[in-house]
């Protein structure tokens, strides 16, 4: 394999397990426990500024260009700022989660969360001594270079990190699987499901979407550091609102409530579907109409899977429970 | 030198349009149960319609009003009727049609952008010279527009209040099946609760543009986010209170932004949306709106 090559491969690679993090942490809120979050973007957004600023050294310093102000500038090593990420991801959610899951009702809360994702761009853009405004942070250094021994931006190390994001990608497995798998996952498809039912069987909603909310704001927030720790830049362009949409995309056509299916809808929506117009004959005289076509096509197909398959290509297990026997007993319509 | 007045001035201008703007969106939503975020790319078409028939065919720009409105018209009605209905017929659920609008919202963006590119369009016209009232100052264009708006305003009301066609759409608002089993012909209103909702909404995209002067394929969809704190705040499906939300919207963004930064002009109306949200989730108005299934 050409170096050339095996450069595109291994940035897919690690763009995909990216897109695999957001994607488990979004079907959490909206494929397990059924929470609109149109803002998931702003929490991914939360983690790559957290991470780039502690990642930073102090922004007066001449070693990092000086033409930035940010605040922060910490100088952590990697895991550190990783963890910082996931606990800011998960804070903020906590945040806009008390706000807006309190007793807003479902299409309800998706308007007031694109709301939301609107005013962290308008913010961040005009506070330029926060994140350096519209222009974004660039230069954020790659993590662990002197512990591997590798050079950064070199090939080693982008196999390196490649590998990286698929351990970060096992251990968070390894927690979705356990919420999702668990008597709270069952709780929060119950919500999902019929609201005022999970309620009167004692169920506290609101606690259960929380901790769905959180956890997946957290997730949100890992998938974020992870891309900004490799691209390290990281600009509001990068995060408006449709972004979610695309994330939306890959839960809704993958499975949504399925951590495979969303898992497969990464790898064919953000990826595949995102990547493969590269490869497309340019339109002659037209260069800017592939944006705006895959942006047409995505939503189409998401229409269409809406339409045939609105569970999905994989479809989340149904778990089967034999029909008991003493109910007919009783005499109640069975 | 007081801003005070001034920058009312430009609030109400403000207030105005999206007035025009929340009463469409949240009409929609009153008596068919859709939050249509499509709401704001179907304003943009409008405009695009009317900066057709303006730069293209030569027409003066207020006689493209009426043409953008009938374009928002039937644009909204097809929307429904082609999109919306066959999905909730289909057994989509509440959060489903969300989704379903957003996918058209990007749909007609992305269209216009593939089609005319990402460039500024503005209208060949004049703003008309300035009339200085209380302090404040205000062009032709802008007197018209909240002339407009006023009298749009009122024509909602009549119709909500007095007319056969607005108390059926009250009752196909607050309960379908019954307003169904009266004798009212529940589908003709939602199609003319779609035919209404979308004039305004084509009427709000071309003035806004005669007001702003200017516009992208993603005006509208930016704009979407004003409209929907404004019927937020107004309680949402509930057309008084979307035209009270439009009023503090458009004033307190006009008004801040003429005393602190203006680019934190959209920031201080979201504020405000938050703060009402988290005391009163229901909007400001008094009253409640509660849950109920989509409507077709």
């Amino acid at each position: 394999m050409s170096t050339a090559y095996q450069f595109y491969i291994s940035s897919l690679l690690i763009y995909f397990g990216v897109d695999i993090l957001a994607c488990w942490g979004l079907n959490l809120q909206i494929g397990v426990a059924g929470i609109i979050n149109f803002a998931f973007v702003l929490f991914q957004a939360a983690g790559a500024y957290t991470a780039a600023v502690l990642t930073l050294g102090p922004a007066v310093s001449p070693a990092n260009g000086g033409f930035q102000s940010y605040i922060g500038g910490a100088n952590l090593p990697f895991p550190l700022s990783l963890l910082a990420a996931a606990l800011v991801g998960a804070l903020l959610s906590l945040v806009v989660g008390v706000i807006a899951l309190r007793r807003l009702r479902a299409d309800y809360l998706a308007l007031v969360m694109l709301v939301v994702s609107q005013i962290a761009v308008n913010v961040v853009q005009n506070q330029n001594n926060l994140f350096n405004g519209s222009a974004g942070l660039s230069l954020v250094p790659e993590p662990l270079t002197d512990v591997v021994h590798l050079a950064p931006l070199s090939l080693a190390y982008q196999w390196f990190y490649a590998g990286l994001t698929a351990v970060i990608c096992l251990i968070v497995y390894f927690f979705v699987h356990q919420i999702t798998g668990s008597p709270l996952g069952r709780a929060l498809r119950a919500i999902r499901d019929n609201e005022q039912a999970a309620a009167a069987c004692g169920k506290n909603v609101f606690l259960l979407r929380m901790i769905a909310f959180v956890v997946g704001g957290a997730i949100a927030a890992i998938s974020g550091a992870m891309l900004v720790l490799f691209i390290g830049t990281w600009a509001p362009s990068a995060w408006l609102y449709p972004e979610t949409f695309v994330l939306l995309g890959a839960v809704v056509i993958g499975g949504g409530g399925n951590n495979f299916g969303v898992m497969v809808g990464a790898l064919l929506v953000p990826v595949a579907f995102l990547e493969a117009p590269r490869y497309l004959p340019a339109i002659p005289g037209h260069p800017e109409l592939i944006e705006p076509l895959e942006w047409i096509i995505t939503a189409l197909l998401m229409l269409l899977f809406l339409w045939f398959r609105p569970e999905g290509i994989f479809p989340e297990r149904r778990r089967r429970f034999p029909r008991s026997a003493p109910a007919r007993d009783l005499g109640g319509p069975v | 030198m007081d801003l005070f007045l001034p920058s009312l001035g430009f609030g109400l201008v403000t207030a105005s349009i999206i007035a025009l703007a929340a009463v469409g969106f949240t009409l929609q939503f009153g008596v068919t149960n859709i939050i249509n975020l499509a709401y704001g790319d179907v304003m943009t078409a409008s405009a695009m319609v009317a900066y057709i028939c303006n730069n293209g065919a030569g027409l003066n720009i207020w006689l493209c009003l009426p043409i953008g409105a009938a374009f928002g018209a039937l644009a909204s009605l097809a929307l429904n009727r082609g999109v919306f209905v066959p999905f909730i017929r289909h057994g989509a659920s509440l959060l489903t049609i969300v989704i379903v609008t957003l996918a058209c919202a990007l749909i007609i963006q992305n269209l216009l952008l593939a089609i005319w590119g990402p460039n500024f369009f503005s209208y060949s016209m004049s703003s008309g010279r300035s009339v200085d009232a209380l302090s404040m100052t205000f062009t032709v264009a802008q007197l018209a527009i909240m002339g407009i708006s006023l009298a749009a305003m009122f024509a909602i009301h009549l119709l909500l209040t007095f007319s056969k066609l607005g108390k059926a759409m009250r009752a196909t608002a607050s309960n379908a099946a019954l307003a169904r089993s009266c004798g009212i012909r529940t589908e003709r209103i939602i199609d003319l609760t779609w035919l209404i909702s979308g004039a305004l909404c084509g009427l709000s995209g071309v003035v806004l543009v005669i007001n702003t002067t200017s516009f992208t394929a993603g005006t509208g969809a930016g704009f979407l986010l004003v409209i929907a704190a404004a019927a937020i705040l107004g309680g949402i499906g509930r057309p008084y209170g979307a035209m009270a939300g439009a009023l503090v919207i458009g004033i307190s963004t006009e008004v801040s932004a003429a005393y602190i930064n203006p680019s934190y002009k959209d920031v201080v109306a979201f504020g405000i949306l938050v703060v009402v949200l988290l005391i009163r989730p229901q909007g400001i108005l008094p009253g409640s709106t509660s849950e109920k299934g989509v409507t077709t």
